[in-house]
């Protein structure tokens, strides 16, 4: 198995791990945010496709916390230890500070060091990757829970 | 003459603004807030810095910073001079020493001419100075968010209040 193989295979094990975290982020963004900005999350799926730097994820959140009101809505009747933070902030710290041990399992199995400026964009990199397939989870949660609350609604 | 940054030096600029400057932006306006007690800056002039940093080249945006600090502010605007103060002292000191000593971002300058050194420093300049407003303003804006927020509390809780001791003083 190639190198690049190695990473997609230990990035993927860990976003599995992570799975149920970002089904619960989905449901917070479910609460905060409703169907009516769905935009926001997407836009926030494309910027982590795109870019280079875990930074212009951060940003973004950063920016859409500061500009939305929705985004800084807490939900404390999922009853998780961070669930009564704000969507934003809760997020970001997930994705910032929460997959430091996940990321820490992949460098080690890969056994990549934190010396050179390759080890660290390769580090760098492989955050990035984790960021995309949870965000991505946490999306797909989201529209999933959206339509299901708009079914349930034509329904009734 | 424009100089071009190569790959490798913006792969090295990306890993600095993901590993130090996105830090240091945060801290830097953290501490301007909560350690020096200034007031977050407010979105017009964060918006046009921020404009200034995407479009222009580092000279321009170097003297748009010293041209917002040496302005003769109303008192109850100093914090944007003090603002602009200490982002001028960063820029000034990552420009002269950290981009060559710290960040290792200047090529081999054997052979080169001063003006293409100094060409060179400024587009990198320009770049690194680009990241790291765009992390202070990202951050500055939850800060006014924030600011926001507690405002309005303040002003329910005290309408709040105030019904309270309305509603004591008829009963009264």
């Amino acid at each position: 198995m190639n190198d690049e193989m190695k990473i997609i295979r230990e990035v993927s094990y860990q976003a599995e791990v992570c799975y149920n975290d970002a089904v619960k982020l989905g449901e917070h963004a479910v609460h905060a945010i409703k169907a009516n900005h769905r935009s926001q999350l997407t836009n926030l799926e494309n910027i982590a496709e795109s870019t280079f730097k875990t930074s212009d994820v951060f940003d973004y959140i950063k920016r859409q916390t500061a500009r939305q009101a929705d985004w800084r809505k807490p939900y404390s009747e999922q009853k998780d230890a961070d669930s009564n933070l704000p969507f934003g902030e809760r997020l970001r710290n997930y994705l910032e500070q929460g997959l430091k041990l996940r990321l820490k399992t992949i460098y080690d199995h890969l056994k990549i060091d934190d010396v050179t400026d390759a080890d660290k964009q390769e580090r760098r990199r492989i955050h990035l990757l984790l960021i995309r397939q949870i965000i991505r989870h946490m999306v797909v949660n989201y529209e999933y829970n959206v339509s299901l609350g708009n079914s349930k609604r034509r329904e009734q | 003459m424009k100089t071009m940054p190569t790959v490798a030096q913006l792969q090295k600029i990306w890993l600095l603004s993901d590993t130090v400057l996105y830090r240091e932006a945060s801290n830097f306006v953290r501490k301007f807030v909560r350690e020096q007690h200034c007031n977050p800056l407010p979105s017009s002039q964060i918006n046009g810095l921020l404009s200034i940093a995407e479009a222009a080249r580092y000279d321009d945006l170097h003297q748009f910073v010293v041209h917002q600090r040496d302005r003769n502010w109303p008192p109850s605007k100093q914090d944007i001079k003090t603002f602009y103060t200490e982002l001028e002292k960063i820029l000034s000191h990552m420009q002269h020493k950290r981009l060559k000593d710290d960040f290792h971002l200047l090529t081999d300058t054997d052979g080169k001419s001063v003006s293409e050194i100094r060409n060179e420093e400024k587009a990198l300049m320009a770049l690194l100075a680009r990241e790291f407003i765009q992390h202070l303003v990202a951050e500055n804006g939850l800060l006014l968010a924030e600011a926001e927020d507690k405002r309005k509390q303040d002003w329910q809780q005290s309408k709040v209040g105030g019904k309270r001791d309305g509603n004591k003083y008829t009963k009264q």
